[in-house]
C-alpha cells in the first residue's frame, strides 16, 4: 500500500498545482477553476514535504494545522487519518483549502518556497477532506460525553460554523441561527463559485447536522426573535456576526449613478443562480457593460472575476499603489489577469464622468509609491498625469466596517468607538457580558475567514471553561 | 542542533521523570565502546531466580532462567509468571495510589516495605504494574518505583533473592528502558509500547505481521539499550542494572536519597510534590473523554507543544537581521532569545547592572571581542564545502576561528583565508595527517560531542563519512596526555584543545587534562551537536553547560591551573547575553554552531542525516550545493558583529572595561524565582558559588600555553641535525640511540618537511634516521613522505600512527634474529588512522593493528586482538599469529595471513569481509603484490621467517589466506589489478 518515501521528491518533482478547467470554460462558468487532485497527484505533491524541524507552514497558520503531518498521511494514502487531523486543529478544512490566501500564509512560510516551489499545501488540503468525505468519513464524536448545556451560536459564517464544531465535539448542544437560507455566511453568499462552490457548505451543513448542530435559518436576531429571548434560552451565547458595512469612498460624481455596490453584486449572483429567493439582493447583470472595480483586495477580485463570467465588455481594475502591495492574495490577481481583467495600477480615482446621467468614465491620476512611517508605502499623485478611463459601471470594493447592531447593546455587549466588540481581558472571545461570546470580524475588523475560525475555536473553548466554573449555579438554576 | 528543549526540571509541561535523568557516559577516564563492531563483548543477558553462594554448590544454582535480554514480549511475561513456584514464586503489587489518602513519598516507602516483606517471606519474582488504572488513582512513576524497591531491598540484603519485572505503560524508548534497568529492574515488560504498534499496525501506519513488528522493536530497544552501555563502556547487563549511572538535573535530594542514592543531583529541584502535582494533572487530563492526546513537540517544534530556543520566530529574525545587518533587527532576534519563556539555566539567572554603566567607547573595541568567538566543529562530510569554506573565510577575516571538523579538509584551502584555524583530531582520524595539523594554530582532540558524547555520528553512508565512538588510542588520561605530546611534536606552534561533554565529574577530567597540557579545553553543553545524531543521545546525554563549565573552572582554579588554560564553551549560545553569561560563569572563549549556520540560511530543518538539506548547507547533493546554497560570509560576519557588539554593550552597562573583568564573577548575577513550582524549586547557588571561586591567580589564562614538561629533546636534536638539508631538499642520514622516554620520535622532522614541502613531502627515503634502542610511544607518527626510519630494538605503542607516507623498519638485533618471529616488537594501536607510507615490522605487533589504516602497507610476523578494524584501504600482511575479532568492519583494503592453522575462520569477524585462499584467486596481481611486500620485508628488515617463507614459496602458498571486503570481492577490482605498489631499492 504504502511506498518507498523518496527524500528527494522536491528536488526531482516541482510543484504541480491541481489543473484548472480551459481559459473558456473559466470565463464562463460559475464553477471552481480547480480540477481535483487524483490520488496519485496528491501523493506525489504530498512527498515533496521536507518534514521540516521547524514547520513554518504550521507556524504561520493561524489555526496551527499539523500540515506535515497530514502531508505525510496524504503521502501514505491514508486519507481518513488525514482527515480525522486536519479536524483536529480547523472546522472547515475543505474551505481553508479552497479560499486561503495560502500564497501568503502556509505556502509562503514553506521551507521550499524559496528556489523550489512551496508544497500545494491547500490543494492537499482540499483533496484529502473531499476525499474522505467522498468515502463516506464523518468525524468520529463516538466518545464524545454529553454535557447538559446548550449554547447559542449567532451567525453561521466561518466564526459561528467554527465555534459551534468545538462546541458539539465537547459535548455541548448547540443551536446557530441565520439570516440566510443556506449557512456559511459569506462563504456562500460573498465568495462566488469559482472559489468555493455552494455545494461544499451543503455538505458541511449535512456533516454539521449529522454531529447533532441544530441550524434555524432564515431567523433575524432583532426581527424574528429578540436577543434577550436567546440569553434566556441557552447557558451562553455566541456571536459571530461579521462586519457588513462597505468603506465609502466620496468621489465628485457619486450622486449621478452607476456604481454598483460589491457586496449586493456578489450575493445578488448568488443569489440568483441558486433561486434562493433572499429578498433585497437582485440579480445584478453587467454583460456588455464597461465594469471598473476600485480596490485591490480579494473582494474586489471577486467582483471583476464575476463581471467577466457575466460577459461584461471589458473589466478593469484600479488600484493606488503597485502589484506587490496589492493587500490580497497574489493567486486571485494572477487568475483575475488570465481570465482577461485589465490591472491599472498606481491610479487614484478622482472623478466621475457622466453623459446623459450615465456613467462613462472614471478620472484617475497616476500615483508613485512613497516611504511611510507606517511601514507601507504610501501613494502620492503625479501632478499633471490624470486622465480619464471609460467605464458604464463602477464597483467599490474597499473593505468593511464594523456593522454593530442595535440590539448589541442592550445585552450588555460593548463595543469601541469603531463599532467593533470589546473583549474582556478574562478569556478569550469573552465580551462585556461573561455570558456572552464573540469573534470573527466584528471582533477583529475585516480578516481572513482562518482567523475567523481561529479566533472562534479559541471562543469556544473559552465558553467550555466558563460553563465548568459556572456550572453548579445553573444546575441550581 | 543538538537538543534545543528545555531540561525537564524547567519546561512548563509534564515531563516524564525519565527525563530528569542525562546519562552517563565515557569520556577520557575509561573508553566507550563501539558495540556493533565489537559486539562480541557486549551481552545483555539476564537471569531470573535467586542468586546464591558460588562457593557453595548446590543444586538450587540450577533454578535460574536465563534470557538473552531483559525486555519481555507478551509469551515470556506470562512464562516468567507460570514458571514452578517453590523457586520463583511471584508477587504482584500496584503501582497506583490514591493521591487524596496517601502522599507519593508514602506510597513509594509503602511500596518498598511491602516488597521487602514479600521477599523475606519467600517471593522471588516481584511484579510491578501500573497496569490497573483508575479514575481516582495515580501511578507512582515507574523508575521512582523500581529505584525505591530496589533501594529497599539493597537495605534489607534481600536483592539477591528477588527479581523486580516491571509492567508499565510508560517505558517506550530505550533510554526509558535503561532509566528503569540502571535503577534497578532485572526485566521490562513494555505493554503499552506493543499495544501501541497493535493499534498502528491496524490503522495501516505500519505494515506487516504485528508478530514482527513487535519482534523488531525489541530488537531496536536491544541495540538502542547496547549502545547506551556502551557509550558508558560497559559490556554486560549485569554491570549495568542497578547502577544508576545518570546525572539527575533538577531533582530534589529527598527523591534522589528514596529511589538513587547514586545518582548525582546538583541544583536541587521538583521534590515529591512536584511530582505528584504533575502526575494528577497527567492523570486528571487523560480521563476527560474529548481529549486528544497531545502532540507534544518534544523532538521537533510543534505549536503548542514545548518551547524551542530554535523556533521559526528565532531562525527568521536572525536570518532577517544578517541579511539587513541593521542592528534594530538584531536587536528584534536578541529579544525573542534573551526574552524568551525559561528555557535553559541561564535563563533564571539574570545580570545585576552597575550602578554607573561605563560609556560604550571605555570597553575594549569589537577586534578584541572577535578571537574569543570560534565556530564549531563541523566536518566537511556534513556540511557542503560551500558552506564550510564559507565559515572559515568570514572567521578567518573577522579574526576569530573556524574548525575543520574531523574528517580533514581539501589541502588547497590551507594558507588561504579559506584555511579552518583549528583542525579537529576525532576517532576517525579521515585525513589526519602531518600536513593537515601543521596547517592549524589550534588541534582540536575530539573526546566527546554534545549531541551525542560517546558515540559518533550518524551521517549515512551515502552522504560521506561514518564515525564510530573510540579513539583507539585513548584508554586513559595518559593516552590522552600522549595525543596531546604528538600533536605537540609535529606542530610545536599550535595550541591543543580538548573538547569534553559536560557530565557529573567533568572538572576532574578537565584537571587531567590540565595536567595532559592541554591548552584549551570546550565544555559542550547537552544543547551543542548536530542534526545528525541519535535521537536517544540527542535528549538524554550531556547536562547543560551552566554546571559543567563552572563546575570545571572551579576544578581548575582550586588547582591552580585555570591561569594556563583557555577555557572555552559551547552549546546554544546565540546572543551577547549567553556570551556574557558564560563569561561570568568561567569562560573566555566561546564556540557557535547553530547560529552561524542559521546566518548562512540554515533553517533549522533537523534532515542534516537525510543528505537532503534544501539550504544546500548540510548536504553533498550537487544540485543543492550549486543551485540553492546562498551562504555569504557576509552573513556570518554580521552575525558576529553583531554578536560583539551586543557584548560590548552588556560590559559597558555591568561596568566592565575589558571582557576579563567578568570572568568567574559570579556576584553579577543572580537567581529568578522561576515560574511553575519545579523552577522554583530549583538552587542555583552551587553553580554561581563554584564559578566564583578563586586563588592567586587570574581566573583566566594568562600564559601563553601550556608546555609540557618533556621537551621532546630526541626531535630536537635530530631536527637541528637535518634541518639544513631540509631546507635545501638534499638528502640526510643521521644515527641516534633511543630509549623508552624518547617519544614520538620523528614526528617534529615530520611537521618540518610537511610545512617546507607540503602534502607531498620528500623524496622518497631522500630523509634516513637510524635509530638503536628501545623506543617510546608513537614512534614515527605522523611521518610523511621522505622520511625512512629504521629503528634496531623495539618499540611501544602508536609506531606510524597517522602517517601519511615515509616508512619504518622495525628489525630486531642480529644475534636475536632466529626468535624474531615470535617476540612481540612494538606496542598496540600501531598504524592507527595511517593513509599512506610502508611499515615493516621483524617481529609481531600488539593488540588493534592498522585500525582505521586508510593507505598504508604494513608486513608483520603476527598480531594481537582486533587487527585492520575498520581498515578502509592499504595492505596488511600477516606472517604469523592472529587474534580475535580481525577485520572487523574492514570495508576497503586488502589482508594476507600466513595461516597454517586455519585461526583465521576462528578469529575473523565475516560481516564485511570475506575469506578464501590465495592460491584460488582466479587472478595472479594479489600473489605477485605478496610476494613482492615479503621480498621487501626481507630485504629491509633482514627477516629470518621471512626468508623461510621465500624459500618455500611454492610449498607454503596454499597456506596463505586472502581477505577483502566483500563488496570489493564481488567486483574483482582489486585481485585483478596489479595496484602499484612504491617498492624500495634494496
Amino acid at each position: 500500500m504504502t511506498r518507498k518515501f523518496d527524500h528527494f521528491a522536491f528536488l526531482s518533482r516541482s510543484r504541480e498545482d491541481p489543473d484548472v478547467f480551459p481559459l473558456k470554460v473559466r470565463r464562463s462558468e460559475f464553477r471552481e477553476i480547480y480540477k481535483p487532485y487524483s490520488q496519485e497527484e496528491a501523493a506525489d505533491q504530498a512527498e515533496r514535504c521536507l518534514d521540516c524541524g521547524n514547520p513554518y507552514c504550521e507556524w504561520k497558520c493561524p489555526v496551527h494545522n499539523y500540515i506535515p503531518n497530514w502531508l505525510k498521511l496524504a503521502g501514505e494514502g491514508r486519507i481518513l487519518e488525514a482527515a480525522e487531523l486536519c479536524h483536529e486543529t480547523n472546522s472547515l478544512p475543505e474551505v481553508c483549502g479552497r479560499i486561503c490566501p495560502q500564497d501568503r500564509l502556509c505556502e509562503q512560510a514553506c521551507t521550499l518556497e524559496t528556489g523550489f516551489g512551496a508544497v500545494t499545501i491547500g490543494a492537499i488540503e482540499r483533496y484529502i477532506v473531499d476525499e474522505a468525505f467522498k468515502q463516506g468519513w464523518r468525524p468520529d464524536l463516538s466518545h464524545v460525553r454529553t454535557r447538559p448545556w446548550s449554547v447559542g451560536i449567532v451567525g453561521a459564517g466561518p466564526a459561528g460554523l467554527a465555534c459551534a464544531d468545538v462546541l458539539t465535539r465537547n459535548g455541548v448542544s448547540v443551536t446557530v441561527y441565520d439570516r440566510y437560507p443556506e449557512i456559511g455566511g459569506l462563504l456562500s453568499f460573498g465568495i462566488p463559485d469559482f472559489k468555493l462552490e455552494l455545494s461544499v457548505m451543503r455538505r458541511r451543513r449535512e456533516v454539521l447536522e449529522g454531529a447533532g448542530v441544530h441550524f434555524r435559518l432564515n431567523c433575524e436576531i432583532g426581527t424574528d426573535i429578540q436577543a434577550h429571548e436567546l440569553e434566556h434560552m441557552h447557558d451562553a451565547l455566541f456571536f459571530g456576526i461579521g462586519t457588513y458595512q462597505p468603506v465609502e469612498a466620496s468621489l465628485p460624481g457619486m450622486e449621478k449613478g452607476g456604481i454598483v455596490p460589491a457586496l449586493e453584486f456578489l450575493i445578488g449572483q448568488t443569489n440568483h443562480m441558486y433561486q434562493l429567493d433572499i429578498p433585497g439582493f437582485p440579480h445584478i447583470n453587467l454583460a456588455g457593460e464597461h465594469v471598473m472595480v476600485l480596490g485591490g483586495g480579494d473582494t474586489a477580485m471577486d467582483c471583476v472575476r464575476t463581471a467577466i463570467r457575466q460577459k461584461a465588455a471589458s473589466v478593469q481594475c484600479v488600484y493606488r499603489r503597485n502589484r506587490e502591495n496589492m493587500p490580497g492574495s497574489p493567486r486571485e490577481v494572477s487568475h483575475a489577469m488570465k481570465e482577461g481583467v485589465k490591472f491599472e495600477f498606481n491610479a487614484q480615482p478622482l472623478s466621475l464622468i457622466h453623459q446623459n446621467r450615465k456613467l462613462t468614465g472614471l478620472e484617475i491620476a497616476k500615483t508613485r509609491l512613497v516611504a511611510s512611517n507606517t511601514g507601507r508605502a504610501r501613494p502620492e499623485l503625479i501632478e499633471g498625469s490624470e486622465q480619464v478611463l471609460p467605464a458604464t459601471a463602477l464597483i467599490f470594493a474597499f473593505g468593511y466596517r464594523p456593522s454593530p447592531p442595535s440590539w448589541l447593546e442592550t445585552i450588555g455587549i460593548a463595543t469601541d468607538e469603531s463599532g467593533l466588540v470589546r473583549m474582556d481581558d478574562h478569556l478569550p472571545g469573552q465580551t462585556s457580558n461573561p455570558a456572552i461570546f464573540a469573534a470573527g470580524d466584528m471582533v477583529r475588523g475585516s480578516d481572513l475567514v482562518v482567523t475567523a475560525i481561529a479566533d472562534a475555536r479559541e471562543a469556544a473553548q473559552s465558553i467550555i471553561q466558563y460553563l465548568e466554573v459556572k456550572e453548579p449555579q445553573l444546575r441550581r438554576a | 542542533m543538538g537538543d534545543d528543549t528545555p531540561v525537564a526540571v524547567l519546561s512548563s509541561r509534564n515531563r516524564l521523570i525519565c527525563d530528569y535523568f542525562r546519562q552517563s557516559f565515557a569520556q577520557v577516564t575509561n573508553p566507550p565502546i563501539d558495540s556493533l563492531r565489537e559486539a562480541a563483548v557486549m551481552s545483555l543477558e539476564t537471569c531470573i531466580g535467586r542468586e546464591h553462594n558460588v562457593f557453595h554448590e548446590t543444586a538450587s544454582h540450577a533454578y535460574r532462567v536465563l534470557l538473552p535480554w531483559p525486555v519481555l514480549n507478551y509469551v515470556k511475561y506470562q512464562t516468567l509468571l507460570g514458571l514452578d513456584q517453590r523457586y520463583y514464586r511471584n508477587v504482584r503489587f500496584s503501582l497506583n495510589y490514591d493521591p487524596e489518602s496517601l502522599g507519593l513519598r508514602r506510597a513509594l516507602e509503602n511500596l518498598a516495605e511491602h516488597c521487602v516483606t514479600a521477599v523475606q517471606s519467600g517471593a522471588t519474582i516481584i511484579v510491578l504494574s501500573d497496569r490497573d488504572i483508575s479514575r481516582d488513582k495515580v501511578p507512582i512513576p515507574a523508575p521512582l518505583a523500581v529505584g525505591a524497591v530496589h533501594q529497599g531491598l539493597l537495605k534489607a540484603g534481600e536483592r539477591p533473592n528477588a527479581n523486580i519485572i516491571i509492567e508499565t505503560g510508560s517505558a517506550r524508548d530505550p533510554h526509558q528502558f535503561a532509566v528503569l534497568l540502571g535503577l534497578g529492574a532485572t526485566a521490562i515488560y513494555p505493554y503499552l509500547a506493543f499495544q501501541s504498534i497493535n493499534q498502528q499496525q491496524e490503522t495501516g501506519a505500519l505494515e506487516g505481521d504485528p508478530i514482527q513488528l513487535r519482534k523488531n522493536y525489541r530488537r531496536g530497544i536491544r541495540k538502542g539499550l547496547l549502545k547506551i552501555l556502551s557509550k558508558m563502556g560497559i559490556c554486560t547487563m549485569a554491570s549495568y542494572r542497578g547502577s544508576q549511572l545518570f546525572e539527575a538535573v533538577g531533582l530534589a535530594p529527598e527523591v534522589v536519597d528514596l529511589c538513587c542514592p547514586k545518582v548525582s543531583s546538583k541544583i536541587n529541584g521538583a521534590g515529591f510534590a512536584e511530582i505528584e502535582s504533575d502526575i494528577r494533572k497527567v492523570s486528571a487530563n487523560a480521563w476527560v473523554e474529548q481529549t486528544r492526546p497531545i502532540r507534544d513537540g518534544i523532538y521537533r517544534f510543534m505549536y503548542g507543544g514545548e518551547e524551542h530556543a530554535y523556533n521559526p520566530d528565532v531562525v527568521m529574525n536572525l536570518q532577517q537581521a544578517v541579511a539587513s545587518n541593521d542592528w534594530s533587527d538584531y536587536r528584534k532576534f536578541a529579544d525573542s532569545v534573551d526574552k524568551r519563556p525559561t528555557l535553559a539555566i541561564r535563563d533564571l539567572l539574570a545580570l545585576k547592572p552597575a550602578a554607573k554603566p561605563l560609556p560604550l567607547s571605555k570597553v575594549e573595541k569589537a577586534e578584541q571581542i572577535f578571537p574569543r568567538f570560534d565556530t564549531a566543529a563541523m566536518s566537511i562530510g556534513a556540511l557542503s564545502p560551500e558552506a564550510h569554506e564559507s565559515l572559515a573565510v568570514a572567521m578567518n577575516r573577522l579574526g576569530g576561528r573556524s574548525n575543520s571538523g574531523e574528517g580533514g579538509e581539501d589541502p588547497k584551502r590551507f594558507n588561504t583565508e579559506r584555511n579552518s584555524r583549528i583542525k579537529q583530531v576525532a576517532s576517525g582520524r579521515f585525513g589526519v595527517s602531518a600536513h593537515y595539523l601543521v596547517n592549524a594554530d589550534v588541534l582540536q582532540i575530539k573526546v566527546a560531542q554534545g549531541a551525542k558524547p560517546g558515540e559518533g555520528g550518524q551521517l549515512p553512508g551515502h552522504k560521506v563519512t561514518v564515525e564510530t565512538p573510540p579513539h583507539h588510542d585513548i584508554y586513559s588520561i595518559e593516552d590522552l596526555s600522549q595525543l596531546i605530546f604528538d600533536l605537540k611534536m609535529v606542530n610545536p606552534r599550535a595550541l591543543v584543545s580538548v573538547k569534553l561533554v559536560a557530565g557529573a565529574g567533568v572538572g576532574t577530567i578537565a584537571v587531567g587534562v590540565a595536567k595532559a597540557y592541554a591548552d584549551l579545553i570546550t565544555i559542550a553543553g547537552f544543547d551543542g551537536g548536530t542534526g545528525a545524531s541519535p535521537l536517544s543521545s540527542v535528549k538524554y546525554a550531556g547536562i547543560p553547560w551552566e554546571l559543567g563549565l563552572a563546575e570545571t573552572h572551579q576544578a581548575l582554579v582550586e588547582n591552580n591551573l585555570r591561569h594556563k588554560i583557555r577555557l572555552q564553551v559551547d552549546g546554544g549560545l546565540k546572543t551577547g547575553l549567553d556570551v556574557v553569561k558564560a563569561g561570568i560563569l568561567g569562560a573566555e572563549s566561546f564556540g557557535f554552531g547553530t547560529g552561524p549556520m542559521v546566518a548562512l540560511g540554515c533553517k533549522y530543518l533537523r534532515i542534516c542525516h537525510l543528505n537532503n538539506c534544501a539550504t544546500g548547507i548540510a548536504t553533498q547533493n550537487k544540485t543543492l550545493r550549486e543551485k540553492h546554497f546562498h551562504g555569504l560570509p557576509e552573513r556570518v560576519m554580521n552575525y558576529f558583529g553583531f554578536l560583539a557588539r551586543d557584548v560590548r554593550e552588556i560590559l559597558a552597562s555591568l561596568g566592565a572595561h575589558r571582557f576579563t573583568d567578568i570572568i568567574g564573577r559570579s556576584e553579577l548575577l543572580e537567581q529568578l524565582p522561576g515560574k511553575t513550582a519545579k523552577q522554583q524549586a530549583l538552587d542555583l547557588r552551587p553553580i554561581l558559588a563554584s564559578a566564583a571561586t578563586r586563588n592567586q591567580f587570574e581566573p583566566y589564562c594568562t600564559e601563553a600555553s601550556n608546555p609540557p614538561f618533556d621537551q621532546g629533546r630526541l626531535n630536537q636534536e635530530i631536527l637541528a641535525a637535518a634541518k639544513d638539508a631540509l631546507e635545501r631538499n638534499e638528502a640526510w642520514s643521521g644515527q641516534f640511540g633511543i630509549h623508552n622516554y624518547g617519544r614520538s620520535v620523528g614526528a617534529t622532522l615530520s611537521g618540518e618537511v610537511a610545512r617546507l614541502h607540503g602534502r607531498e613531502g620528500l623524496q622518497d627515503g631522500q630523509i634516513r634516521l637510524n635509530l638503536s634502542g628501545t623506543a617510546g610511544q608513537s614512534l614515527g607518527c605522523w611521518n610523511t613522505p621522505g622520511i625512512s626510519i629504521h629503528l634496531e630494538g623495539d618499540a611501544n605503542d602508536y609506531v606510524g600512527k597517522g602517517m601519511s607516507g615515509g616508512r619504518i623498519v622495525l628489525t630486531t638485533a642480529d644475534v636475536h634474529r632466529e626468535r624474531a618471529r615470535r617476540n612481540v616488537i612494538c606496542g598496540n594501536a600501531c598504524l592507527y588512522g595511517a593513509t599512506g607510507g610502508e611499515l615493516f615490522a621483524n617481529g609481531q605487533t600488539g593488540e588493534r593493528f592498522a585500525v582505521r589504516n586508510s593507505g598504508a602497507h604494513a608486513v608483520i610476523e603476527g598480531a594481537g586482538h582486533h587487527a585492520c578494524e575498520y581498515m578502509t584501504g592499504g595492505t596488511v600482511v600477516i606472517m604469523g599469529p592472529i587474534g580475535p575479532n580481525l577485520a572487523a568492519g574492514m570495508t576497503g583494503g586488502e589482508l594476507f595471513l600466513l595461516d597454517p592453522n586455519g585461526e583465521a575462520e576462528r578469529y575473523l569477524n565475516p560481516e564485511f569481509v570475506e575469506a578464501s585462499p590465495l592460491e584460488e584467486q582466479q587472478f595472479d596481481a594479489p600473489r605477485r603484490r605478496l610476494k613482492a611486500l615479503v621480498t621487501t620485508h626481507v630485504s629491509l628488515t633482514g627477516s629470518e621467517w621471512g626468508r623461510k617463507v621465500l624459500e618455500s614459496w611454492e610449498l607454503m602458498l596454499s597456506h596463505w589466506v586472502y581477505v577483502i571486503p566483500k563488496n570489493l570481492a564481488a567486483s574483482n577490482d582489486i585481485s585483478q589489478q596489479d595496484v602499484p605498489l612504491r617498492l624500495v631499492k634494496a
